[in-house]
């Protein structure tokens, strides 16, 4: 069991590190593999009522083969979706991804005042809970109580609906960069921090300005880190779900089928038709497959090439 | 250093952590088969366990425990989802339209032999909701909600206005507030209250589902439905109803600020005002909702639930017995009322309410003249499938609030997909 | 280089670093952080002033005029169904702290296993594991319950305990951590003196991931105190209820009852204070080295 191996890299495998791996293996079969396979096969099955569907044994469930997949993927509204969350992903990646970085760029540059205060209160809306964003946001986008209203009118700016199809996608938006700006931030300005400082100081002694260094040197620096937590909110984009759930109530321009998986969640909790839902999400599930293969080569590549 | 302690705090109950892992099993709950019988109960009624510790006092035998569940959208969803896994309460509230879907999934049990004798306490019309024009019966009534018009009684005399007898008239007060203040309306268009919708579509004659053999008919578009949908559609069009999304913190405003001057809604209406708009304390009134002839004296339901027993249950008996002592029992219905305040089903517990809510002292004939509307009310059957029409319901006439576009077209959207819902299911439906 | 970056945090300031000496942007760098800082907290400063408005001002006034009754509501929220709310409290606290524990742990060996080991099958369990992060809870949350109600553990702490100890991001970053503040050679050393696996975990590895640890803790922590549709789905008896589930009691009331805004809001503040709390006690393990330092000295 001890014996060293050459190179020196790693242990010879042994029972080990299977001994290790157990709890997560054996919890990942129990609560995601179990429950999948269970999804697979509700979703290859259907309650089938016969008659007014109120008496005793009117009620069957039955095998319906692929037909939930057909219907998921007939269904215009699904691919709608679709192309919502496209646009959707395309404006909070850009932006919380360019907001995250430019703030933990000036958190890390030189003599930055609050640096901690701000870094606190940027990481802050992390805590706040989806039930409370839910309010919160009704009181700030709708008109009469709204200080945002209020300050769009000190700027002349008058009966701005920013829950009108036009403005619905950019006010949800900013529930996302609110809510995800931190995260990301934190996790690039840490790995800034572990960038030795020497690699700065030869480019400050030819004289480069700290936007130069930032440029140049920084962000170079930063791309495996810029790379993962893209994968992360590509894939945290596409299961888009809390955002226009938050903002329904209040809006009349977010249907119940905005997103893909907002689509699941009423079939699934709303008309208790958990075999359309199964499916459809099923069918996410393997949409998604496309940017987390290449998530997987990134990871592997770029992170872990160290290491082989 | 203190990096240190935390770490090695970390390690020792890391370590303690997997013996635990190792060694605890999961608790078995061993179900007692001895002593009292034991009923859970679902509900969103505010202190149902006061009126189920009252219970509990007075019958040691048959021991009622209280969950208190969320009310929302997904409340019939859970419930479904655990009467699937076996593991439904005994008893549960059911919102009136979700009672058919319930029974479709053959989740609650029909409890027709052990509530016979208290079948004289409701009305025929609500007794309908819960056999829904079968022979079985399942469940009994809790609360109804008979529609009714809030007015704001100062602002209609400011504005010079008289309480709307019919439907035309209210369309021209309508538009004589909004014309003269844009920031004003009368009222308000809701696509988010699928069920509000339904009571109006109820007062007009309106029959969404009905049995006619061994076939579900389904007339969400039906002629009296549709003049509905027109009326309102019109409105909107003009601009002179308010389509904003209500039960947002801006539709509490604009009720509590006089920017609303009535809102057509239920019987439990006080509550919500009471909450929501404090300074309009002592100055609105009810009225009989407009009509659509002169003449006439219809309304419609909003809201209301029922209890039922769950299909599960071990002890169907017991629970019917509780039932029924909740939603006849004079003592219980009086607690419904001061603790739960709800508005009760059985006709004996109107007659309990004489005093006008505080909210409503400027009325003191408050109740006398809701116990008057509420016979008025006329229902209808729902079907088995009204989530699916109340989710398209509000996807349509968002859409069509939104684009200021047909009202007519958007029923008739809601129709289409409840039909298609039911076809797939399997459902035979009269052609 | 990395294992000191994980095993020492630097202070925090950044004002205080050598290498900052000249300032050519003056103090624009600053204004625009605090920029970012004020757009991120207004929201949150709004849960505080609603919190100290009567029912009647919440409606009333501007939504960031403060109010006149905190501590009644604090009172009202305390008196809510004999005290539930602080029960929902405790509960909380158990299913993130508990929760976050064993998911540490469960993360820690998988991800020193991953890093530090190679054996068969190691490329395909992770990318499994990790294909986790595809799945999104709204799928899991039904069948988790209808196979957990099988079980006969659905409505019970575990039903909710069990499902959060998973996490795919924890033993990715458990992993990473791994492979960057464990040196091998300490392991070979280890091995060459004859120490068992076991120990060398203890001795060695335990003690050089305490800080990640602590970090995959408190990032589990905020998660499970945060989740909502997993307990909502599993759990019947409201003497269980996590904070987000029964303040989702408070607001959805049913049609015909108002919404008890007063005490959401009050209660929604009282559940953030204690996250805030870890925030700031422990800010120095708010870091997320999610590519492990890559670069190398």
């Amino acid at each position: 069991m001890s014996t060293a191996q050459q190179g020196a890299r790693a242990a010879r495998a042994g029972a080990t590190p299977y001994l290790y791996l157990a709890p997560a293996v054996v919890l990942f079969t129990l609560f995601v593999a179990a429950p999948i396979g269970y999804t697979a096969y509700l979703s290859m099955r259907r309650v089938k009522f016969s008659g007014l569907g109120l008496g005793k044994n009117s009620r069957t469930e039955i095998f319906v083969g692929l037909d939930n997949y057909r219907a998921a993927v007939a269904d215009g509204e699904f691919w709608a979706g679709w192309l919502r969350v496209l646009g959707y992903a395309g404006l909070v990646l850009t932006l919380m991804l360019g907001l995250a970085l430019v703030f933990a760029l000036l958190l890390d540059s030189a003599r930055v005042r609050l640096a901690r205060f701000s870094r606190i209160a940027i990481f802050l809306p992390y805590a706040v809970p989806g039930v409370v964003a839910t309010l919160l946001w009704g009181f700030l986008y709708l008109p009469s109580l709204s200080p945002v209203h209020a300050t769009l009118r000190a700027f002349g700016v008058e009966n701005v609906d920013l829950l009108d199809p036009s403005t619905v996608l950019f006010s949800m938006v900013n529930v996302a960069i609110w809510g995800g700006t931190g995260f990301n931030m934190l996790v690039l300005y840490t790995q800034l921090r572990a960038i030795p400082r020497d690699y700065y100081e030869a480019a400050r002694i030819d004289g480069a300005s700290e936007l130069a260094i930032a440029l140049r040197v920084k962000v170079p620096m930063l791309a495996p880190a810029l790379v993962l937590t893209t994968v992360f909110s590509i894939i945290a984009t596409i299961q888009v779900f809390t955002e226009p759930m938050t903002l329904r109530p209040i809006s009349n321009a977010v249907s119940s089928t905005w997103s893909p998986l907002m689509k699941v969640y009423t079939d699934a909790f709303v008309n208790g038709d958990l075999y359309s839902a199964a499916a459809t999400s099923l069918v996410i599930a393997l949409i998604s497959v496309v940017p987390s293969l290449l998530f997987m080569r990134l990871v592997r590549r770029r992170a872990f090439g160290e290491e082989r | 250093m203190r990096t240190k302690r935390l770490s090695a705090a970390l390690s020792v109950l890391l370590a303690g952590a997997l013996v635990a892992g190792c060694s605890s099993s999961p608790e078995e709950e061993t179900p007692q088969e001895t002593g009292p019988v034991e009923l859970t109960f679902w509900t969103w009624a505010p202190n149902m366990d006061k009126i189920a510790a009252v219970w509990n006092e007075a019958h040691p035998d048959i021991k009622v425990t209280v969950s208190k569940q969320a009310g929302g959208d997904e409340a019939a969803a859970k419930f479904l989802t655990a009467a699937k896994a076996g593991n439904a309460p005994d008893l549960v509230q059911a919102e009136y339209q979700m009672l058919p879907s319930f029974v479709a999934a053959e989740a609650v049990a029909d409890i027709k032999a052990d509530v016979e004798g208290v079948r004289g306490e409701f009305s025929d019309g609500i007794w309908r909701l819960v056999t829904l024009g079968t022979d079985a019966v399942y469940g009994l009534p809790q609360d109804s909600g008979p529609m009714m018009l809030y007015y704001r009684q100062d602002l209609f005399a400011r504005y010079g206005l008289e309480v709307p007898r019919t439907w035309e008239e209210y369309a021209a007060a309508a538009r004589t507030v909004h014309a003269r203040d844009k920031s004003v309306y009368l009222g308000g268009f809701s696509s988010k209250d699928p069920g509000w919708f339904a009571g109006l579509a109820q007062q007009a004659g309106g029959q969404w589902w009905s049995i006619t053999g061994e076939a579900w008919q389904v007339g969400i578009n039906d002629d009296a439905t549709k003049k509905v949908a027109d009326f309102w559609g019109g409105l909107a069009k003009e601009g002179v109803v308010d389509t904003q999304a209500p039960w947002t913190p801006e539709w509490n405003a604009a009720l509590n600020g006089g920017k609303l001057l009535t809102w057509s809604s239920a019987v439990w209406g006080p509550g919500v005002l009471s909450s929501n708009a404090p300074d309009g304390k002592g100055k609105w009134a009810i009225a009989p909702l407009p009509q659509w002839s002169a003449g006439e004296n219809h309304s419609g339901f909003w809201g209301g639930s029922s209890i039922a027993v769950s299909a599960g249950s071990k002890h169907r008996k017991a629970a019917a017995q509780f039932l029924s002592w909740l939603n006849t029992d004079a003592k219980a219905v009086d607690l419904l009322i001061k603790e739960a305040a709800i508005y009760p089903a059985a006709k004996s517990g109107q007659q309990l309410l004489t005093t006008a809510p505080e909210y409503f002292a400027n009325q003191p004939d408050f109740w006398q003249q809701a116990t008057t509307i509420a016979g008025t009310a006329r229902g209808f059957t729902f079907g088995p499938n009204v989530n699916v029409a109340y989710g398209a319901y509000k996807d349509a006439f968002d859409k069509a609030v939104q684009q200021k576009s047909s009202f007519t077209d958007a029923l008739a959207a809601v129709q289409d997909a409840t039909v298609a819902d039911m076809k797939k299911s399997g459902f035979t439906l009269a052609s | 280089m990395t294992a000191t970056m994980l095993d020492k945090p630097r202070t925090t300031a950044g004002a205080d670093r050598p290498g900052g000496v000249r300032r050519p942007l003056g103090f624009a760098p600053t204004a625009v952080l605090l920029l970012g800082a004020l757009y991120c907290l207004l929201p949150v400063l709004w849960v505080v002033t609603a919190s100290t408005k009567t029912r009647g001002e919440l409606f009333t006034s501007n939504a960031f005029a403060p109010g006149t009754g905190l501590l009644d509501n604090i009172a009202d929220l305390s008196a809510y169904r004999d005290g539930i709310f602080w029960q929902w409290m405790a509960n909380t606290a158990l299913y993130a702290g508990v929760g976050a524990l064993l998911s540490t742990a469960v993360s820690v060996l998988a991800g020193y296993a991953l890093a530090k080991f190679r054996f068969f099958g190691r490329d395909v369990i992770f990318n499994v594991l990790i294909g986790g992060i595809l799945v999104p809870a709204v799928v899991l949350a039904v069948p988790q319950y209808l196979l957990l109600a099988k079980a006969g553990l659905a409505n019970s702490y575990w039903a909710v305990l069990l499902p959060s100890i998973l996490h795919p991001y924890s033993i990715y970053l458990a992993r990473i951590y791994a492979a960057a503040a464990i040196p091998d050679a300490l392991l070979e050393a280890g091995r060459i003196d004859g120490a068992g696996e076991h120990r060398l975990l203890r001795v060695v590895a335990l003690p050089l991931l305490a800080p990640g640890m602590v970090t995959i803790f408190l990032f589990q922590f905020v998660a499970i105190w945060n989740n909502f549709l997993l307990p909502f789905i599993m759990l019947a008896d409201d003497e269980r209820f996590p904070l987000t589930v029964g303040l989702y009691t408070l607001l959805a009331t049913g049609a015909n009852q108002p919404a008890l805004y007063h005490l959401v809001i009050i209660g929604a503040l009282l559940s953030i204070i204690p996250l805030i709390a870890l925030f700031l006690t422990m800010q120095r393990y708010w870091r997320t080295d999610l590519s492990g330092g890559s670069v190398k000295s």
